[in-house]
């Protein structure tokens, strides 16, 4: 199929622009690794981790400053260190055979153990359900396009997962470091990124939110008066702009959003109340107005939706599921709060993606291509079982990209997946492209299966993450950091990312696409 | 997924408005099912359904379902250039929705170049104009337009399901009798009409007219 996107890299397929590089470099794959033998196996098989581990080794010297200051990827020392533990533990887990595991390799687990003895809690408590696995039952109950996932248990507290106490725990030990942290008259934000990667718990959810997405202030002491300043804010624009006679010229973005908000989200209930939907299409509204380039993306409402639900629970009383919540129970002045508190979070996330939204979407067709080179690149029997069946990334890719993976992954998963985008210290676009990578090769096992284009795309469209809870997106975000960490600082990378673009069109546009996505 | 046998595999494309049912109506048809609500359409989605035309060909209809929105349209475009047919598609209590009709038309025809496709002019929501009176495209309007413009006309409602299946079902013979004919020819590098594992006895004379290189031997 042509696409637009095509032409970025035709010119640069022949050419391998993926560094290779014979030194060692800290934190890189050695190249002693046979690249071949590697790319066969599963990515997210623990063999292939564990190679990995072995050839990295050498990023993991405490005290190994310069290595990060060297890495265009600016990972902290206990971010990689808590994010390959929950890889590892959640490979002890999943593992067919554990006993595959030779000694060496389990000392070696151990020695990283308890080198990361600042313990990052609920990544060490990580366990996979066994099912998630599980060979589909091919096609049991039909699924469509997008459609939304039923999700068990509507509060977000994740029963099913983890065992009770173990999670509690956890989830207690974690709070611990999040209350003093969040209570220093001045936050350190790269502290609280660090904390946040891996999950933040329920409670501090929805100020830790406020402060990663910096609308809330790291000053403890100004934070109440940007509050109070912010909603009335919000609050002058929906009287400005929504509530006196809308301009003309707005009327058919607000004709969208009149139409789609009454039909999202079908499946569940909270949605399909009246005064929700209000809220929806003010926000949206608002948010569109206000960013011309871009207005209005049929999806949009379901970036809005994980701070709804965040900032709903905060108010809401505790141990009661969301889904049928009554919010017009609550007072006016809480229901605003959560309005505009949704608004101004969702605004300063859309800033890092605005490009995914302007006219032909010239962002996420960028990353479908760069998706589309990072699968060659590291799978390639699964990216040649693509294209063998006509598969176009596009195809599949682009409502991943356009909503952020919303429509493929439960509520309660979206929000989880939330907190490492939203503590993503370069903004989470880049990120974004690693979390599709993994979330495609999670599956390469179910695909590869697949013998014709029909099976594979109807497949894509529908894949079973019905039973995903918070420990498969914490395996997907190590993975997608795995990934980031082996293959974005390959230096050519960027200059033929470029090189690329250059062929399509120098416009003034591309060259903003340019400062943006690559500005990190 | 087990393959089904099937003759040809023609691949069609729903376009229109946003909100005028063309995922209601796939999902009918590829599933015998109604929601009442749907989430809009993200980019392109993707449906299948296995038919049979009137000599007992069996048919493989690959269908694409598009997201109305305009901010889309960059991203849809890219799917005209393989299909066959495209269902034109309106909401018959929605006036709006069927005066764009043209322009959905002219740009499927500017994109599925140099081949004519097939087209059918399908009104939706068929039982919402007949229960609470909402009508705004009268049958006769509609069909004067389809006449003019040489389309098959069909309203359908995906609620009852009436005349969703002939819908698809008038495209779907028509390409194939274009098949017959000699219009259409299976194409080396177009997936709008490929043929299945078994050929159909006797028909076989346009494939060998579209592969002349091979057909000279012997």
């Amino acid at each position: 199929m042509d696409t637009i996107g095509d032409n970025f890299t035709n010119s640069d397929a022949k050419v391998s622009f993926w560094k290779k590089n014979t030194k060692a470099v800290p934190g890189r794959p050695s190249p002693t690794n046979n690249p071949r033998e590697s790319r066969q196996k599963n990515p997210m098989s623990s063999t292939s981790f564990q190679d990995f581990q072995e050839s990295v080794n050498d990023a993991w010297d405490v005290g190994d400053d310069e290595f990060c200051m060297v890495s265009d990827v600016k990972i902290s020392r206990k971010v990689a260190r808590s994010a390959a533990l929950s890889v590892i533990n959640s490979h002890q887990h999943t593992s067919s055979v554990p006993q595959q595991f030779s000694i060496s390799e389990e000392k070696k687990i151990e020695a990283m153990q308890s080198l990361a003895a600042g313990r990052a809690p609920s990544t060490f408590l990580i366990q996979c359900e066994s099912e998630v696995q599980n060979p589909r039952s091919p096609v049991a109950h039909r699924q469509y396009p997008g459609k939304p996932h039923m999700y068990r248990g509507a509060t977000l507290m994740d029963k099913s997962s983890t065992v009770g106490k173990d999670s509690a725990d956890s989830e207690m030990s974690k709070l611990e470091k999040f209350q003093p942290l969040l209570e220093t008259s001045l936050l350190n934000l790269e502290d609280l990124r660090q904390l946040s990667w891996s999950g933040v718990p329920i409670r501090v959810r929805p100020v830790t939110w406020r402060l990663l997405s910096g609308y809330l202030p790291a000053s403890l002491e100004r934070r109440q008066q940007v509050l109070v300043r912010k909603r009335m804010d919000y609050c002058n624009l929906v009287k400005q702009y929504y509530d006196t006679e809308r301009d003309e010229a707005y009327q058919e973005t607000y004709r969208q959003i009149h139409i789609d908000i009454p039909r999202m989200s079908p499946l569940i209930a909270l949605f399909q109340q009246k005064t929700v939907q209000e809220m929806f299409e003010r926000i949206l509204f608002i948010w569109a107005i206000r960013h011309p380039a871009s207005g209005y993306v049929q999806g949009m409402n379901d970036l809005v939706t994980p701070f709804y639900i965040v900032f709903l629970q905060e108010v809401m009383p505790d141990g009661i599921d969301f889904d049928n919540y009554d919010v017009s129970s609550l007072s006016k002045e809480q229901r605003d709060i959560i309005e505009s508190d949704s608004f101004w979070c969702l605004a300063k996330f859309l800033d890092g993606i605005q490009d995914n939204y302007i006219f032909a979407q010239l962002g996420i067709q960028h990353k479908v291509n760069q998706l589309k080179e990072l699968i060659q690149r590291i799978d390639g029997p699964l990216h040649q079982h693509l294209q063998n069946h006509g598969v176009d990334y596009l195809q599949f890719s682009f409502r991943w990209m356009n909503n952020l993976l919303t429509r493929e992954l439960p509520l309660r998963c979206t929000i989880r997946l939330w907190d490492t985008y939203l503590a993503e210290s370069d903004g989470f676009a880049s990120f974004q492209l690693y979390v599709c990578a993994a979330f495609l090769l999670n599956w390469r096992r179910e695909l590869l299966l697949e013998r014709d284009f029909q099976g594979l795309m109807l497949m894509l469209q529908n894949l079973p993450t019905h039973n995903w809870s918070d420990s498969e997106i914490s395996m997907l975000v190590a993975e997608a950091y795995r990934l980031k960490f082996t293959f974005a600082d390959a230096p050519n990378h960027l200059q033929t990312t470029k090189r690329g673009l250059r062929l399509l069109s120098s416009s003034a546009e591309l060259r903003f696409i340019l400062s943006t996505s690559m500005g990190t | 997924m087990v393959e089904p046998i099937f003759d040809y595999q023609f691949r069609l494309i729903l376009i229109g408005d946003s909100t005028v049912g063309k995922s209601s109506l796939l999902k009918y048809f590829t599933d015998g099912k109604f929601a009442e609500l749907s989430d809009p359409t993200v980019g392109v989605d993707f449906f299948a359904r296995l038919i049979e035309v009137k000599d007992g060909c069996r048919i493989k209809l690959q269908l694409w379902d598009t997201a109305g929105q305009e901010r889309f349209r960059s991203i849809t475009k890219s799917y005209y250039r393989n299909s066959v047919g495209a269902l034109l598609v309106y909401d018959i209590c929605n006036r709006a929705s069927f005066e764009h009709i043209p322009l959905w038309m002219m740009e499927a025809k500017r994109h599925i170049e140099p081949h004519r496709p097939v087209f059918a002019l399908v009104g939706c929501k068929l039982d919402l104009a007949n229960s609470s009176n909402r009508r705004e495209v009268s049958l006769e309007e509609a069909r004067a337009f389809a006449e003019q413009n040489g389309l098959h006309h069909v309203e359908t409602s995906a609620k009852s399901g009436v005349n969703v299946e002939d819908a698809f079902r008038l495209v779907t013979q028509e390409v194939y009798g274009r098949i017959q004919t000699g219009e259409y020819k299976v194409e080396d590098g177009w997936d709008g009409i490929k043929t299945g594992f078994q050929r159909p006895g006797g028909l076989d004379f346009n494939l060998i007219e579209a592969e002349p290189a091979k057909s000279t031997c012997c």
